[in-house]
């Protein structure tokens, strides 16, 4: 039976679907909306909404296909530019915000790979697993060249084992602290001795392979690196830890041991299907309830672009990976291989700076007609309740709306009002709430 | 009281406000930690400098045997002792030795040199050549260890427009870039009201109170505190006049806040640009003469605003160059390399075993003090924090 607020949530007279809770929904399974994809989730209720993001228009093939003639160059910028395209256009808004979370979870940096050909192939693979089998995705992230790259995978030989890799499979990628112990890291990194790369392929170096037997969580036999893939996949705490971290990122608020294992109980019940797991998540009561709505701070990326859909905003991809990597979070650049601490660490004097003055130079860009708005409305008035509206989805509570109204105000021109109105709420850090 | 009317943050932004200034000047002074404590400069010369041509062992046939196009003449050297002599770029560091508010510490490495500027770079910003590299720095470390003993203190500033250096790096408390000489600013701009800035922090808690709501409304009111207190001390003159040079421009700022109280204890900078191959000599002149002018414009820019033995200063490269030079005028990655440390009471001098270029390990000169006994001297006995590794620490002061 399924735990009570994984249920699926319903709409009541009193939590309502309204604009509020299809912007809540379209900010965590995605990085936000334009005004037209909120009316529209707004009037296709929950249910169609969610059908909607599991099953998505899709990227405009040019515009996902457009790296292969860019890889050559070896420019670290312009595969974050590709990514950041990707986001902005918006076609696969749930596609992407998984391929960001594995990124996050699976972390590795060009800083030490430096390799965008590798870099964009373990982008792919995110891409194409992300919703998939977790099973697989694990199996399929042991053999990526980029990860082998990052964590030494070319050191661990017979012999001379490089626990990197071993190490963070059972800290960070799969089980968490607590459910191993340091021999069963040495063992298992014994079993993958050997797993390294061959130009920019996964080759199984037979030679440093250490074919003895091994003791992994208790069980003995001449194990390899798939053997005890195998072993951490089928540890009770693996189903739990996904689910975990899939309520973290999702979700954001503290829930029970209970709520955890009842998640992870319906991913190994769903042949570890992330989606199947994750459409139980996003469509639950868990998920809408009042205090999980902006309750997580946004990360750089996710501000970035949210601000580009609710403005529709003109911006450069490169310029807007530039901003979101002053921010803090530099897509493929990952700070260690624990990934962006992410919440409260998104922000610091520097980085609130980089937020705020990023929305004021989006303002600025609206008050001297570098931008215009499609249907700015015409009263100076007016122009600010667009700006609450597409920026806040309506749920701004009054005394925050009341500031933004003043903020813009006294303006002779509905561009200048708006240009206000835009720079109060960036500025406010109610707008950093996701 | 005294009052004044004066802009809430400099930048063109209009809004001022009445503050009584004295108060107000205690109050951020509390607030950003102590205006009395010690700081730690790391300028780190990036792309592994060329040490023999930085410090001259004119006295060795072999410098000059090694070297048949980029030795540099004695006669054009900055005498430093008998055997040794500053690159002819260096004369504002001159005076420094002279003086005896410096000091050199000789063939400065880690055991198994590593040759890879990243691998090297990562051993020396987190103090540790054996490990893979965590998340934390060892600046970091030391950030986060003066954090908690002045929350809500900024312990660490990069100055710099890179990524955030490795060295860095914390867990539990944050490090802010900041790019250029205006400091820590908000956008000057038309649309930025103070006042829409302040009603925005200064709201009853709302009816449904969010804790990382109130987390972001704490961080937005110190980060334009801060901000407010950079911007004024960043836009005061500086005591001296500074070459005109990003390094230059950067320690100048450095200067203004540690004398402006800004309570800042670590600062990371960058000079780039060290990994010369070929056609060293021009470039490693023009390298050595910023490094050489912004610096001792800096110590007497400290020394004039009387905290120039509140600061020391640590030059440090990732490796120095192979001995015997390359075919293309230049040199390739090598491996120890002397470390410079200014200000403070620093013990002056020549410190350390002088290299032997008879007797080289692989064509390198080989380390004969580990990086991290200085490190250890740097948090013992300047700091004052704990020490990072349990290297016996190479005593640096006096």
């Amino acid at each position: 039976m399924r735990h009570p607020l994984l249920e699926p949530w319903k709409p009541t007279r009193a939590e309502p679907w309204d604009r509020a809770a299809a912007a809540h929904l379209l900010r965590r399974a995605g990085f936000g909306a334009s005004p037209t994809s909120l009316v529209r989730a707004v009037e296709d209720g929950p249910e169609r909404t969610l059908e909607r993001l599991f099953a998505p228009e899709g990227h405009a093939p040019e515009l996902h296909d457009g790296i292969t003639s860019l890889l050559a160059s070896g420019n670290h910028e312009l595969l974050q530019a590709w990514w950041m395209a990707l986001l902005l256009a918006n076609g696969d808004p749930l596609g992407e915000r998984v391929t960001l979370f594995w990124h996050d979870h699976f972390a590795t940096s060009i800083a030490k790979v430096d390799d965008v050909r590798l870099m964009h192939r373990q982008n792919s693979l995110l891409r194409a697993h992300g919703l998939g089998d977790f099973r697989k995705l694990l199996h399929a992230m042991a053999k990526d060249p980029a990860m082998l790259v990052w964590l030494d995978g070319n050191q661990n030989r017979r012999g001379h084992p490089n626990e990197n890799f071993a190490r963070e499979v059972l800290e960070l990628f799969a089980l968490g602290i607590g459910h191993y112990d340091e021999r069963d890291i040495q063992e298992a990194a014994r079993a993958f001795t050997g797993w390294g790369t061959d130009g920019r392929e996964f080759a199984f170096h037979r030679d440093h392979h250490d074919d003895g037997p091994k003791t992994v969580f208790g069980k003995t036999g001449r194990h390899d690196g798939d053997a005890v893939i195998e072993l951490v996949l089928a540890h009770p705490e693996c189903p739990r830890f996904v689910a975990r971290r899939l309520i973290e990122e999702f979700v954001a608020v503290e829930v029970g041991r209970d709520v955890i294992a009842a998640l992870g109980a319906e991913l190994v019940a769903r042949d570890w299907s992330i989606a199947a797991t994750l459409r139980t998540l996003l469509g639950s009561k868990l998920f809408f309830a009042r205090d999980a709505r902006r309750a997580r701070i946004a990360g750089p990326v996710e501000l970035v672009v949210g601000i580009a859909l609710a403005l529709e905003l003109e911006i450069a991809p490169r310029e807007a990976a530039a901003l979101a990597a002053r921010m803090g979070q530099a897509l493929f650049r990952p700070p260690s291989v624990k990934g962006w601490d992410g919440g409260r660490t998104w922000i610091n004097a520097g980085t609130w700076l980089e937020r705020v003055n990023a929305g004021l130079a989006v303002a600025e860009s609206f008050e001297n007609g570098e931008r215009t708005l499609a249907g700015l409305a015409h009263a100076p008035a007016e122009a600010a309740e667009q700006a609450l509206e597409r920026l806040f989805g309506g749920d701004a509570d009054p005394e925050l709306a009341g500031i933004v109204r003043s903020a813009a105000a006294r303006r002779d021109s509905p561009r200048a009002a708006f240009a206000h109105a835009v720079a109060a709420i960036t500025s406010a850090p109610e707008y950093h709430l996701a | 009281m005294l009052t004044t009317r004066r802009s809430f943050l400099i930048g063109g932004l209009a809004v001022t406000a009445a503050v009584p200034l004295s108060s107000r000047a205690v109050r951020a002074a509390a607030a950003f930690g102590g205006a009395d404590e010690r700081v730690l400069v790391v300028l780190q010369l990036g792309g592994g400098n060329d040490a023999l041509n930085t410090v001259v062992p004119h006295r060795q046939d072999a410098y000059y045997k090694s070297r048949p196009t980029l030795a540099l003449a004695r006669s054009a050297l900055h005498r430093l002792d008998d055997d040794f002599g500053l690159h002819p770029s260096l004369g504002g560091l001159a005076p420094l030795f002279a003086e005896g508010r410096a000091a050199l510490v000789h063939g400065v490495g880690y055991p198994k040199p590593d040759r890879s500027h990243f691998r090297s770079m990562e051993i020396w910003h987190t103090a540790d050549p054996v490990r893979p590299p965590g998340s934390r720095g060892w600046l970091g470390r030391i950030a986060d260890e003066l954090a908690e003993r002045a929350p809500g203190s900024l312990p660490a500033l990069h100055v710099g427009d890179g990524d955030l250096p490795l060295a860095l790096r914390a867990e539990r408390s944050f490090t802010p870039t900041v790019r250029g000489a205006e400091g820590l600013a908000l956008r000057a701009n038309a649309a930025a009201s103070g006042e829409t800035r302040a009603a925005l922090l200064d709201r009853a808690a709302s009816s449904e109170p969010r804790r990382e709501l109130e987390f972001l409304r704490s961080a937005a009111r110190t980060t334009y505190r801060a901000a407010e207190r950079m911007s004024a001390l960043a836009a005061k003159r500086s005591a001296v006049v500074y070459p005109n040079s990003k390094l230059g421009e950067r320690l100048g700022l450095i200067a203004k806040l540690v004398a402006g109280g800004f309570g800042t204890r670590v600062f990371h900078v960058e000079l780039a640009g060290f990994d010369t191959h070929s056609r060293q000599a021009p470039v490693h002149a023009a390298l050595l003469a910023e490094l050489g002018d912004a610096l001792s414009a800096f110590q007497r820019d400290l020394e004039a605003q009387g905290v120039g033995r509140r600061v020391v200063t640590l030059v440090f490269s990732e490796f120095g160059r192979r001995v015997e030079e390359n075919g293309s005028k230049g040199t390739d990655h090598g491996a120890a390399a002397p470390v410079l440390v200014c200000g403070g009471n620093v013990r002056p001098g020549l410190h350390g075993t002088p290299p032997d270029l008879e007797r080289l390990v692989d064509g390198d000169v080989p380390f004969t003090t580990d990086f991290r006994g200085l490190y250890a001297s740097l948090e013992r006995d300047w700091l004052g924090v704990e020490r990072t590794t349990d290297v016996t620490p190479v005593p640096l002061f006096a």
